[in-house]
């Protein structure tokens, strides 16, 4: 049984090259040596069969066989956990100290005035107003008169307002825009202005001569004060959150009739009475008021036909109040320490 | 104004604590801004709204509350003793300009004794803020705060001829008032004068030399109505406010005038003793009369969105002093002589509302149809401020006064839009460049130990032309966080260049690169143009030094009006090519005076179709090669739409790229 016996050599001559074989190239050497078509030492044994006795060829066949599906299986074996080893070894030396700090791109971040214009501007856009846009340096007219803001009121004061000349001034308030729009078209009016306007007050803690502000304006026919609240209310709870309450009480602007000034409850103590609040628990955001007749006689609308209400609200304000900003200065500053925070 | 709740229990009985007095007040209009012991009292702080100066009084208040509680309200008692003999046989009152006087109530109390002020009376004027002069003068005040009517008490021996003439000063003519100063009087100041001269202004404050003194023993006494507009004019032009003339500015009670002098009288001669003369002289030629306004029923429904009963509205109107009649769709309603501000419908729909009360009407939306839109520039505007964010610049908001001499340098030639009366003198000009605020704000930021620093601004400037939108962009120390990782890039020239590129390439613009007509504030050899919108360089030294900066600092202005103008390029998709792209190097001598943008121009003028894209990717100034030459590496990239590329073909479109840059004298690098 000499075939049988070479057989038995071969393998035990794999097992102990197996052994001895370290790395993948000497698996693949012996994948060569054992089993290449060509001039493999089991390829060249099993070409043997045909030199045996008939009957022996079965069981030499079926020897053979069995070793070649061995040497197979353990090579890919021996190859799967040497592959594994060199894995961990090589993840072992690229391991990083992964607690050090990412590479953060720097991200810019947007002014707190920019972020609270936007965040109403959207509010008001989902209820279908449309954004309009007026001039900084404006007439005298458009700022005062057309408001029905009279030649002795006291905010024309030169004190007060600043003057390019008795015809010129910066707008005092986002208000001449109303008188721009609806000069320039007919009800339905539904829109809001957003810009900067400049009132002469030194900046300080809790002034600034140039500030931002958002006209709100709504003409139709049918419009009434209850429809002034329900906006306020929706804008204040989109705004401030869910729970914010909105409060209208009586006050007095030249070009609203009935005017109000518009209160929100107190989140920081939740209306208990704090400093914020001023122990009131209720914050003053805004003016508003339904449009005063005198102003669209102005403009030539018909009092008889069309009503419509009016606000106007400080952007800077409402920024501070949701931000928790206490110091008007530092909107203006431009200091990265507090920017950043946006 | 401050407002005694003893006093007002004077007028009306109160169901409420104090505070809740002061809600209630708030909510109808009249803010209270403090509740405040004081004593055995307590005192609100009124901010009455300047079309209100009916308010400015106890009674006044105590109406309201009447609405606001539906409480009767008891009137002070209003009677002066009088003697036997006529005051109209002592003393005369004429009124010359009856336009800015409409009415001169005068009343004679002779055998008073001044002196001091009973305690009661001393601690009621304390608690709203008076200080106590003597008890004439206290009964005055007294009056002013109880019924809201500025008086005034001469002592009547001093005036000239025994008489009252209401007039203009005359040009030239001064008074010494009673806080001591020699005021100089025109023709547009009103004035009480005696037979000779000018004894007060009228509504502001009375002369020194009239005044009451200890030995003052007749008094003559004044109420009036005087034209707001006029007081107030004055007021402003001598600058003196009093509590008489803020009263007369925002109006005063025609009617009052008569009731405030009976009660004035009968208190001074309850403190000071003496006896008024028979009669009171009124001088009133042209009677005001009340206004009667329509109101109809439907229209406050309309208005404030759900109606109010009838009862209710009249109920309202009763206790405010007005007298509604019933109409046939409303009421025609006369106005109370305390009320100017209420000339229309809508007015009196106001008084409705704030005493049913603003909380009583139901909040709803508008109902309308259509659809609203952001500004045309908004879309345009959000791509800048995210990419800006995506870039790492931070949003700054800057106060938009400048410096003339510093505005003229960063915007040579532009004409600024004054300020005729600026808060400084050091920034009398709205801003015509946006570069000094970011300038000063990246100063700002080095002096608190910050190093890296890139911030932007859109705001508007103003030349005269008309104002228009600009962009800033000014960055310094490195480009992005520091990090252990791997060193960092500092911000220069090419970082801004390229960071303006991609902030505009997404907008419907052509960006010829120019260095013509560069910013004054910008390193001559480092800055360039892009189109007519933006510069982009690095700061000039000498802004540097004036800035006290030393460390590099780049700069951006960018004419973003106009970008936003053009407007985001409709995106039209191309499909993506089905063939490879295929690359080749050059590298190139160049002469040291022939800048990159000559290069890239001659290649384009090769005129190759397939040519996709040139870039460079290699500079070297120094090398084997002629000190007047430096080495340039670029490549260029092909692709067809319609086909793989052959070998030839691609080697034959760089001979062509090479033969136009042999034309401008450019070589092959062997």
């Amino acid at each position: 049984m000499a075939g049988i016996d070479d057989l038995r050599q071969i393998g035990e001559r794999f097992d102990g090259e197996k052994a001895r074989a370290a790395d993948r190239s000497s698996l693949e050497e012996l994948h060569a040596r054992y089993l290449s078509r060509k001039s493999g030492l089991l390829t060249l044994e099993m070409q043997r069969l045909r030199e045996l006795p008939a009957d022996q060829r079965p069981a030499f066949g079926k020897l053979a066989n069995r070793l070649k599906q061995r040497i197979e299986s353990e090579l890919a074996e021996r190859e799967a956990a040497l592959a594994g080893e060199e894995r961990s070894a090589r993840e072992e030396t690229e391991a990083l100290d992964v607690s050090l700090p990412g590479s953060r791109p720097r991200i810019g971040h947007r002014h707190p005035i920019t972020l609270a214009r936007r965040a109403i501007e959207d509010i008001f856009l989902a209820m279908g107003y449309t954004v309009e846009d007026g001039p900084e340096v404006e007439t005298t007219y458009n700022n005062f008169d057309a408001l029905n803001i009279g030649p002795e009121h006291p905010s024309r004061d030169e004190s007060d307002t600043f003057y390019i000349s008795d015809d010129i001034v910066l707008r005092t308030q986002t208000s001449p825009v109303q008188i721009r729009t609806m000069e320039r078209q007919p009800p339905p009016i539904r829109i809001i202005c957003p810009g900067r306007v400049f009132r002469r007050d030194e900046l300080d803690a809790t002034h600034s001569p140039m500030f931002h502000q958002i006209e709100g304006l709504v003409v139709d026919e049918g419009i009434s004060f209850g429809d002034l609240k329900g906006t306020l209310d929706l804008l204040h709870r989109q705004f401030f959150g869910e729970r914010t309450r909105t409060r209208l009480r009586p006050s007095y602007f030249p070009f609203t009739e009935p005017s109000a000034e518009v209160d929100v409850s107190c989140e920081f103590c939740e209306s208990r009475g704090c400093r914020v609040c001023k122990h009131t628990g209720w914050i003053e955001m805004m003016g508003a008021g339904m449009v005063h007749p005198a102003v669209y006689d102005c403009v030539g609308y018909d009092t008889a036909r069309y009503s419509g209400f009016a606000f106007g609200l400080g952007i800077d304000r409402y920024a501070m109040l949701k931000y928790g900003i206490d110091d008007i200065p530092l909107l203006f500053q431009n200091d990265m320490r507090f920017l950043s925070q946006f | 104004m401050k407002i005694s709740i003893q006093w007002l229990r004077d007028f009306l009985d109160l169901p409420e604590a104090p505070r809740a007095v002061g809600e209630r007040l708030t909510l109808a209009g009249l803010a209270v801004d403090g509740v405040a012991r004081a004593g055995s009292d307590t005192v609100l702080e009124l901010d009455v709204t300047a079309n209100r100066g009916d308010c400015l009084s106890h009674i006044g208040v105590a109406r309201e509350l009447s609405a606001i509680y539906d409480v009767d309200i008891r009137s002070p008692e209003a009677a002066a003793a009088e003697g036997s003999a006529a005051m109209d046989d002592v003393f005369a009152i004429a009124i010359e300009d009856a336009g800015l006087c409409r009415r001169y109530c005068g009343r004679y109390i002779s055998g008073v004794r001044v002196g001091p002020s009973p305690e009661w009376l001393v601690r009621r004027l304390e608690a709203v803020g008076i200080r106590s002069v003597n008890n004439v003068a206290d009964a005055t005040n007294y009056v002013l705060m109880e019924l809201g009517h500025p008086l005034h008490a001469f002592d009547a021996d001093t005036l000239d001829g025994s008489r009252i003439v209401v007039r203009r000063a005359a040009a030239g003519e001064t008074l010494r008032t009673i806080d001591g100063d020699e005021r100089r009087l025109d023709d547009t100041t009103l004035v009480i004068a005696d037979a000779r001269r000018a004894v007060a202004l009228a509504g502001i404050m009375g002369g020194l030399d009239t005044e009451i003194s200890d030995r003052t023993t007749n008094v003559l006494l004044e109420s009036a109505w005087f034209d707001p507009v006029s007081v107030r004019k004055t007021a402003k032009r001598i600058r003196l406010g009093t509590e008489a003339s803020y009263r007369f500015e925002r109006g005063a009670d025609v009617a009052m005038a008569a009731t405030a002098l009976e009660r004035a009288a009968g208190l001074i001669i309850e403190l000071a003793g003496g006896v008024a003369l028979r009669g009171v002289i009124d001088v009133y030629p042209a009677p005001i009369e009340p206004d009667r306004i329509a109101l109809r029923r439907g229209r406050i429904a309309e208005h404030l969105g759900a109606a109010v009963p009838d009862a209710e509205v009249e109920r309202v109107f009763r206790r405010l002093g007005f007298e509604p009649r019933v109409s046939a769709d409303g009421w025609t309603v006369r106005t109370p002589s305390h009320r100017h501000d209420i000339a229309r419908e809508e007015d009196l729909i106001e008084e409705i509302a704030r005493h049913h009360g603003y909380e009583r009407f139901p909040a709803t939306l508008p109902v309308w149809s259509g659809q609203g839109r952001q500004l045309p520039s908004h879309a345009g505007e959000t791509h800048v401020r995210d990419t800006l964010a995506g870039l790492g610049y931070t949003e700054t908001c800057s106060i938009a006064f400048g410096n003339r001499d510093t505005q003229a340098a960063f915007a040579p030639g532009v004409e600024p839009v004054e300020i005729r009366n600026p808060l400084s003198e050091d920034a009398p000009i709205l801003r015509t460049s946006l570069v000094p605020s970011v300038l000063g704000s990246i100063q700002w930021n080095l002096n608190r130990g910050l190093r890296d620093v890139a911030l932007y601004e859109i705001a508007k400037v103003y030349p005269t032309s008309g104002e228009k939108r600009r962009l800033v962009m000014a960055a310094t120390g490195a480009a992005d966080a520091p990090r252990i990782h791997q060193s960092t890039v500092e911000t220069d020239f090419f970082r801004l260049k390229g960071e303006v590129e991609a902030l505009l390439s997404r907008f419907d613009l052509v960006l010829a690169e120019s260095t013509d007509a560069l910013p004054p504030y910008l390193h001559p050899g480092r800055s360039v143009r892009l189109g007519a919108v933006a510069s982009v360089g690095e700061l000039h030294a000498e802004w540097e030094s004036r800035f006290k900066f030393r460390q590099k600092i780049c700069v951006a202005e960018i004419d973003i009006e106009h970008v936003l103008e053009r407007g985001l390029r409709a995106i039209a998709t191309a499909p993506i090519p089905k063939y490879p792209a295929v690359r080749r190097d050059l590298s190139l001598l160049v002469a040291r005076r022939t800048p990159y943008r000559d290069v890239v121009e001659a290649v384009h003028r090769a005129g190759i179709a397939e040519l996709t894209d040139v870039f460079p990717f290699d500079r070297l100034e120094r090398g084997p090669f002629s000190a007047s030459f430096y080495s340039l590496a670029v490549t260029l990239v092909f692709q067809s739409g319609e086909r793989t590329l052959t070998d030839s073909e691609v080697q034959g479109f760089a001979e062509r790229v090479l033969a136009e840059l042999r034309k401008i004298g450019i070589e092959l690098r062997s």
